[in-house]
């Protein structure tokens, strides 16, 4: 596979000083290739959420540098940044934040309208994802839908335009095991097609859909399913 | 703890519970029709997503007991010398009563992982090298499954037979960090003051940390 879409090397994440200073990364060396989907789970306070935020440009590291599509984010102006997050990275958080008054396919125009893209292309745009990820009706309002149904549009949200980095934060959160499965599915077939994602999540049956699943430990990897087989004792 | 002693009877049970559902499964097949032995293997196969592969030899052992036991009827050996076999009413009724019957806890193996960091932890040794590995050893194999079932789609017997699967690697998961969180924190309650969690950096990782 080519360049990484996204690669952490070395990233330390502290909030604070002195001695309240939390380490919430200790020199995290990650990448993920496209078409590589991979999971990073850890207990409460390993720092999870803190690693899918600095790989998106939502946070800075302490020292390490983050690339996005080539681009190290340490380089760029705010502005830049903001630009390079629209076009490059898509989110997918456990609480979707879909707009209720928008209809599904508005909901999933609007990061390409932020980004200049004229009202009927988007709307082309949405209406092709929304198909790709099963929304049938596109001109429903989110309350009006299920939850594994506004999870879906939430995703769609995430790719349209030319995506391909997709940041997931435990993106089955109060969903049943089959629709969860589904969502996975989804971010599945969408590594299957290019894109790169990282996955948080706490549930090992949606962790086991990735190409490799890391385990994160008080701000380190502690484990990873990609190393050499090791004896089990 | 009944596990505790448990230990050397567990491969005698868990041959007794595989033979005795590979018994239940084939008449279960049986009450289907008549079948050949090799069909027999065949549909059991394909049923479980042959994750308990048979060979042939235990096939047709299983049937000379189930006829012995008057549950099927061997026909005439056809000219290519195969044998029909067909369900009796007696193992009709046993069918019936088989998948009627709930499966009894002490029926199932026992689980030589328990038993492993049970005793890990009875004999004071440090289980967390132990946890950590066997996470990713179980991991693996939770994607291997997954894999698996995402072939297997339009089958649903297999498909439910990977699920349950999926089930029971995910609740050792579960299980696994369940046990590191209790012995981390047991191990924190014993620390004084004065003796500081050295070898486990990060121990004092603030809980709003996560945002």
């Amino acid at each position: 596979m080519s360049d990484p879409v996204v690669r952490l090397a070395d990233v330390t994440r502290v909030h604070g000083d002195g001695p309240q200073a939390v380490h919430a990364l200790r020199g995290v060396s990650l990448e993920a290739a496209a078409g590589e989907l991979v999971a990073v789970m850890g207990p409460s306070g390993s720092g999870k959420s803190t690693l899918l935020n600095v790989a998106g440009g939502l946070d800075a590291p302490t020292s390490g540098t983050v690339t996005v599509e080539g681009v190290p984010l340490a380089g760029l102006a705010a502005k830049e940044l903001a630009a390079l997050r629209r076009r490059h990275v898509g989110y997918v958080f456990q609480d979707l934040n879909l707009i209720p008054s928008l209809t599904a396919a508005e909901n999933v125009m609007l990061p390409r309208e932020l980004d200049g893209v004229r009202a009927g292309q988007a709307r082309r745009e949405a209406l092709e994802i929304l198909a790709e990820v099963g929304i049938t009706e596109p001109g429903r309002f989110p309350d009006e839908l299920s939850g594994g149904q506004r999870q879906r549009i939430a995703i769609a949200r995430a790719l349209v335009g030319e995506r391909r980095l997709i940041l997931a934060d435990e993106p089955t959160g109060a969903l049943d095991t089959p629709t969860g499965d589904e969502i996975l599915g989804l971010l599945r077939a969408r590594c299957d097609a290019g894109a790169a994602a990282l996955l948080v999540t706490h549930e090992p049956r949606y962790a086991a859909w990735a190409d490799r699943v890391v385990f994160l430990r008080d701000g380190e990897i502690a484990d990873s399913t990609a190393s050499a087989l090791e004896s089990a004792r | 703890m009944r596990i505790l002693h448990a230990g050397c009877r567990d491969h005698t049970e868990y041959a007794y519970s595989v033979s005795m559902a590979i018994r239940q499964g084939l008449l279960v097949l049986l009450s289907r029709g008549p079948r050949y032995g090799y069909q027999l293997r065949t549909e059991f196969e394909a049923s479980t997503g042959a994750i308990w592969p048979l060979n042939i030899g235990q096939v047709y052992t299983t049937l000379s007991r189930l006829e012995r036991d008057g549950l099927v009827t061997a026909g005439e050996q056809d000219a290519q010398g195969r044998v029909v076999y067909t369900i009796t009413e007696a193992g009709r009724a046993e069918t019936e009563r088989w998948l009627r019957t709930p499966v009894a806890q002490s029926d199932r193996p026992r689980d030589e992982l328990v038993i492993k960091l049970a005793m890990a932890v009875a004999a004071g040794a440090d289980v967390r090298p132990v946890i950590r590995a066997q996470r990713t050893a179980t991991m693996r194999t939770l994607q291997e499954l997954t894999r698996a079932r995402r072939a297997s789609e339009a089958e649903p017997a297999q498909r439910l037979v990977l699920d349950s699967l999926i089930f029971q690697s995910e609740a050792e998961q579960r299980w696994l960090d369940h046990c590191e969180a209790v012995l981390a924190a047991s191990s924190r309650t014993q620390e004084t003051p004065e003796a500081p969690p050295s070898p486990q950096q990060g121990d004092g990782t603030s809980p709003h940390e996560e945002f």
